[in-house]
């Protein structure tokens, strides 16, 4: 059991090590332009938020339409910082200090919000990252509406690729431990998981916490690889593109979001050349693809390499 | 046999509806206690009031020694009451393994940065828990559906897995809201086979709400009687049988010519 594990916690991260060494293989030869590492960056840096999005909605199961407003935060500390501090260390430090005040900001916001649940709560939530929006466009440290310009860039694409992975497997291992158990429990039945134990408010604001923290690590390397923010960047339509890849990818899998992330991603770069006819042809696509899979690409299917370990061992078997 | 339930004067007033009025009941250690009453009379209504869903208006609850009042559920089910419920609420996106898990969080530590790294501590406590799921599983004959989603087991087995589930999060007590609704003679047959292990086995304390009369006559020990959301008798399963005031609930009163 425990070897399988292991086995299959090495495979993954086989794939890590190959994909970034293909990767910059490809970038090393050529192959890859700054146009397709452009795409590559936002896919990554849009995984990272999505998944975060989908650790609240699909397994807390909490509707929540506020994640650009956490994205905001993490994209604002890293910003601001970087302009006083250009260097390395400004920037890691930027990214925990935007993780921090996500943190704060996800308490002070899910405290009273979390006990709403479905339309009322993605209500309340878009509110909250309205107010965050409207407190950035008035201060004079973010430069208001104008926004932050010649931001350093720190976040090359190797960056974005190890938070990527660092971030998903804080996510998948914490939805795979007790508290996944929790808050994926409080998701099926509230009254249920109460009556076995389970303290509701606490669980689903540790979920709602650490999709926030994840959001504000995507809205730091969005500031330091885009160098330009403004409030408008950080608004509703934001957080419904992350909801779009969530729900295209499949509610609850993690494997579903990854592929939409990339999906879309590819999608939005080969479609440029359309011209206009560009979001017609984006919208049309996810039509057709939520008509034709109403539960998103994957489902709640995940891939697993422990699960392909173990079919493999049974037709060896057979 | 000491007392683990103690129920004083409980009433719950809903606007101007009595659903519960002034209730006092006890259940000693080990025991297994009915309680029945027609449709309407304040059963289930009773059981919210005492795990803390939808809490009593006036009297109290002592648990073991300890005043149940003002707990919050989850706080009532981590001092040890589990409880089923009358339509089957499973966490039915998650297999009947993780059912059983999501009981037992209460029952060990695990801290987020072990979790997250998945540091031997982790691995440990997840043995450690898995360890308790295959042994209930093995006892309550669960063992085949163990990696099965809940949503797609029979009827039948889903009330197995609930109750798998009450036994799961280690309770003391068990209140078990109409656990034989639905099913088939066959079916039921089981379940008071697994009622009677759930005592013996398990050194529970069942409170079971059941309108099956065989069922009940059959293995409670002493029963109340709620009508109206009035306590009107208590006693052996032979005195409920011949209690009027029981008979005139359940079958009207006599004809007086």
């Amino acid at each position: 059991m425990t070897k399988k594990k292991l086995q299959a916690n090495g495979l993954w991260l086989l794939v890590m090590i190959v994909g970034y060494l293909a990767i910059n293989l490809l970038v090393y030869t050529g192959v890859v332009d700054s146009f397709i590492e452009n795409m590559l960056v936002t896919i990554g840096i849009n995984i990272i938020l999505a998944t975060g999005l989908n650790l609240i909605i699909g397994f807390s199961g909490q509707f929540s339409l506020g994640h650009a407003g956490f994205m905001a935060i993490g994209a604002y500390a890293t910003g601001i910082i970087l302009q006083t501090v250009p260097t390395v260390g400004g920037f890691v430090g930027s990214i925990v200090v935007g993780i921090i005040i996500a943190i704060i900001a996800a308490i002070i916001v899910g405290v009273p919000t979390l006990r709403l649940s479905g339309d009322y709560l993605a209500i309340a939530t878009m509110g909250a990252a309205e107010i965050i929006r409207v407190v950035i466009n008035n201060m004079k440290i973010t430069n208001g509406a104008a926004g932050l310009f010649n931001i350093p860039q720190f976040a090359t694409w190797p960056v974005v690729y190890v938070l990527v992975c660092v971030t998903t497997i804080v996510i998948v291992n914490f939805a795979h431990s007790r508290a996944g158990r929790a808050i994926q429990a409080i998701r099926d039945d509230e009254i249920a998981a109460e009556a076995v134990g389970v303290n509701p408010t606490k669980w689903k604001l540790a979920a709602f916490v650490l999709g926030a923290a994840t959001a504000a690590i995507g809205g730091s390397l969005h500031a330091s690889y885009i160098q330009t923010i403004a409030p408008s960047d950080f608004g509703i339509m934001n957080s419904i593109a992350l909801l779009i890849i969530v729900v295209l990818g499949g509610v609850g899998s993690m494997t579903g979001t990854f592929l939409a992330a990339i999906v879309l991603g590819v999608l939005d770069t080969v479609l440029q050349s359309f011209g206009t006819l560009r979001m017609v042809i984006y919208a049309v696509a996810l039509i057709v693809i939520m008509v034709f899979k109403p539960s998103g690409l994957l489902g709640r299917y995940e891939f697993s390499f422990a699960h392909v370990l173990n079919r493999h061992k049974k037709e060896d078997a057979a | 046999m000491s007392r683990l339930l103690q129920v004083e004067h409980v009433s719950k007033i809903f606007g101007g509806l009595k659903a519960v009025e002034d209730v006092s009941m006890h259940v000693e250690e080990g025991e297994l206690v009915a309680l029945i009453g027609p449709n309407g009379a304040g059963k289930t209504t009773l059981f919210n009031a005492l795990t803390g869903v939808s809490p009593a208006t006036e009297g109290s609850v002592t648990f073991n020694g300890v005043s149940l009042d003002k707990k919050k559920p989850y706080q009532v089910a981590k001092m040890g009451i589990a409880r089923t419920f009358q339509n089957i609420r499973l966490f039915h996106q998650l297999s009947v393994r993780e059912n059983l898990q999501a009981a037992m969080t209460h029952r060990y530590k695990e801290d987020f940065v072990s979790s997250i790294l998945r540091l031997p501590t982790f691995t440990k406590k997840e043995a450690l828990v898995n360890g308790w799921t295959d042994e209930i599983l093995a006892k309550l004959d669960l063992s085949d559906v163990g990696e099965m989603i809940t949503a797609n087991l029979p009827y039948g087995t889903q009330r197995r897995v609930e109750i798998a589930r009450a036994v799961a999060s280690d309770p003391k007590l068990i209140f078990l809201d109409e656990p034989a609704a639905g099913m088939n003679p066959e079916e039921t047959a089981d379940l008071t086979d697994l009622i009677r292990r759930l005592q013996s086995e398990f050194g529970l304390t069942v409170v079971l709400i059941e309108h099956d009369m065989s069922l009940v006559m059959n293995i409670a020990e002493r029963i109340y009687v709620l009508e109206h959301g009035k306590l009107i008798a208590e006693g052996t399963p032979a005195e409920i049988q011949n209690n009027q005031a029981v008979i005139t609930a359940y079958l009207g009163g006599g004809i007086h010519v």
